[in-house]
């Protein structure tokens, strides 16, 4: 790869990480489902402890 | 500088963290065995309880306590280039710790220390038992004092200016440290000491549960912060980047200190000793300390982020392809946040305040504690170790191979060791308990998951035997010498002034106060308010 000029260096500094709030957003949206599946999916028919 | 002297300090520390670290792994590996049923000559509870206690205490204590120490030693050494402070000092709180651990070793070993490495009476101890686990605590307090008078002495000579972000996550470990063991230490001293000694004749469990809840949760946070600090001051600059924000890792750590304390009756939702409402309030709070996790992931991964496309990385998230994979810093906190999303779920399902009922007391909840301790937080003590081995004995690392293949069998052994564990747990099967045959349809439907978690822990086992020889390799057999200084990470702009807020911990050793106050103080005084009876000795 050729070395980046301190141009090109700081664009990419400087732009917003896309990749990050994309993986944030997938991990936070596996969290809400996951959590869901989990309560009313597995602990609710479960029911009640007799 | 020269710094023989902290280096010197640092590896004691760390040697004695990772000794404890193989022996308990080892453990670790007989209690699977024995627990599972299929190899009946291994079974014994009394055994099982005596290595399930020693193993905990190695690992949760000894390996944590004198890693943290080492490692605060060299990085408050290293970003605010001086001295430690009183070195004299340091070493004796070193031996104190050690002492302590020697002290406890004896009932553990001896079987008259059985109590699951917890604190819950009537089930007690051998009284050296407490005084040793109260000596680690004392030792570890000299660390805490010195790592504040330095950073402190540093502001004084360095007036306005950031203090090193490294030493900033150090301090605020430290002072998470004295306001958490606070309530183990209270726990110890003015009720398991005196009760095991036979000065008092019963003991009120659940005051005695309500100090340990205070302890029992920041704890954890302890062991992490080095993590944490690893990922923020280490892997943007072993990525070959930088630091995406200096000022959202301090609001991190603070933010961790202050919400990990007033947590901790998320460990007590099933007692009756405590209300609804209190378990409410800290079912809340530990809601809000999942906060900075999220903050913390989002910087440390926008730093990589950053680091990737610096080297050509390209797309929404092919330049995850760009990293150094080779590097093990960067290999490692890859498989430490894979850990900590799903560690971190799990913790989710336990804080939550009715479907903690599914899993409480089940194998989810070591399934749980051992992913994100075990997993996410020991990976990068490997890491941190790889790093800093070289600099401090000036061999080059024995084989960065040999590394990166143990950071991936550390990570699939405990990928196979705690999935099953996670089921297990939804299964229905509990936790503490020496065997899980019962020759009964239920229970034989737990076999498959069984032999799967002993595969996981030779897994393990082997990955911990490769760590330490890589370690005994560099210091002792290596002939390839190695010079260089720890490189800490920075912001492309460097920090050069930061409110008070951010770069003190003043203020919030105050609103720490009032919600400790908040939290705890009825909680705790109600027990001196009404009529207890209290219960008598049962165990050892």
């Amino acid at each position: 790869m050729k070395p980046l000029d301190e141009e090109q260096k700081k664009k990419i500094i400087e732009s917003p990480p896309v990749g990050t709030w994309t993986l944030m957003l997938v991990v936070g949206l596996g969290f809400v489902v996951g959590w869901l599946f989990l309560y009313y999916g597995v602990f609710l028919p479960r029911g009640a402890i007799n | 500088m020269n710094d023989t002297a902290v280096k010197k300090l640092a590896l004691s520390n760390f040697w004695v963290a990772f000794i404890a670290f193989i022996l308990a792994c080892f453990m670790g590996e007989y209690q699977v065995l024995e627990r599972s049923g299929l190899f009946p000559p291994l079974e014994s509870a009394q055994v099982y309880f005596a290595s399930v206690s020693t193993h905990g205490v190695l690992m949760a204590y000894v390996l944590t306590t004198f890693f943290i120490m080492g490692f605060g030693y060299y990085t408050a050494a290293t970003s605010l280039k001086r001295p430690i402070w009183n070195i004299k000092l340091a070493w004796i709180g070193f031996a104190v710790t050690l002492f302590g651990v020697v002290l406890a070793a004896i009932p553990l070993l001896t079987g008259r220390a059985s109590v699951l490495y917890t604190f819950y009476p009537p089930l007690h101890a051998h009284y050296i038992f407490y005084i040793g686990a109260a000596l680690l605590v004392v030792g570890s307090w000299v660390w805490c004092f010195i790592m504040i008078v330095m950073m402190n002495q540093w502001k004084k000579d360095n007036s306005g200016k950031p203090v090193p972000l490294a030493m900033f996550a150090t301090v605020a470990n430290a002072l998470l440290w004295l306001w958490t063991s606070a309530g183990v230490a209270m726990e110890v001293v003015f009720q398991l000491i005196p009760f095991t000694l036979g000065w008092i004749d019963t003991i009120d469990p659940g005051l005695a549960r309500t100090l340990f809840a205070w302890t029992l949760h920041p704890i954890v946070y302890f062991w992490l912060i080095p993590a944490y600090t690893a990922f923020y001051v280490f892997v943007p600059k072993q990525a070959g980047g930088y630091l995406f924000s200096d000022e959202m890792a301090r609001a991190a750590f603070i933010v961790l200190v202050v919400f990990s304390l007033p947590i901790g009756f998320h460990h007590l939702y099933m007692d009756p000793e405590q209300a609804a409402g209190w378990k409410l309030l800290h079912g809340f709070g530990t809601f809000v300390v999942t906060l900075p996790t999220f903050i913390t992931g989002f910087t440390v991964i926008a730093s990589m982020e950053i680091a990737a496309r610096l080297r050509g990385g390209k797309g929404l998230l092919s330049w995850i392809g760009s990293l150094p994979w080779t590097n093990p810093m960067v290999l490692a906190i890859i498989l430490s946040l894979l850990m900590l999303i799903f560690g971190g779920f799990g913790g989710i399902v336990n804080a939550s305040y009715a479907m903690n009922a599914m899993i409480h007391n089940t194998a989810w909840v070591p399934g749980h504690f051992h992913l994100i301790f075990a997993g996410t937080t020991v990976i990068m003590y490997f890491a941190i170790a790889y790093y800093l081995w070289p600099i401090m004995t000036g061999k080059a690392l024995f084989s960065k191979k040999m590394a990166l293949v143990q950071l991936w069998t550390w990570f699939i052994g405990m990928s196979i060791l705690t999935t099953p564990w996670h089921i297990l747990g939804l299964l229905g099967q509990p936790r503490r308990i020496s065997s899980v045959e019962y020759n009964s349809i239920l229970t034989l439907s737990w076999e498959p998951y069984e032999f799967a978690m002993i595969v996981g822990g030779l897994v393990l086992l082997g990955s911990a035997c490769v760590f330490i020889y890589i370690l005994v390799m560099t210091q002792f057999k290596a002939t390839k010498s190695f010079s260089g200084e720890v490189e800490y990470a920075s912001t492309y702009h460097p920090v050069k002034d930061l409110p008070e807020f951010l770069n003190s911990f003043s203020l919030w050793n105050k609103v720490i106060a009032g919600l400790m106050a908040l939290s705890f103080a009825i909680p705790i005084l109600q027990f001196f308010f009404m009529d207890t009876h209290g219960s008598s000795p049962w165990g050892y």
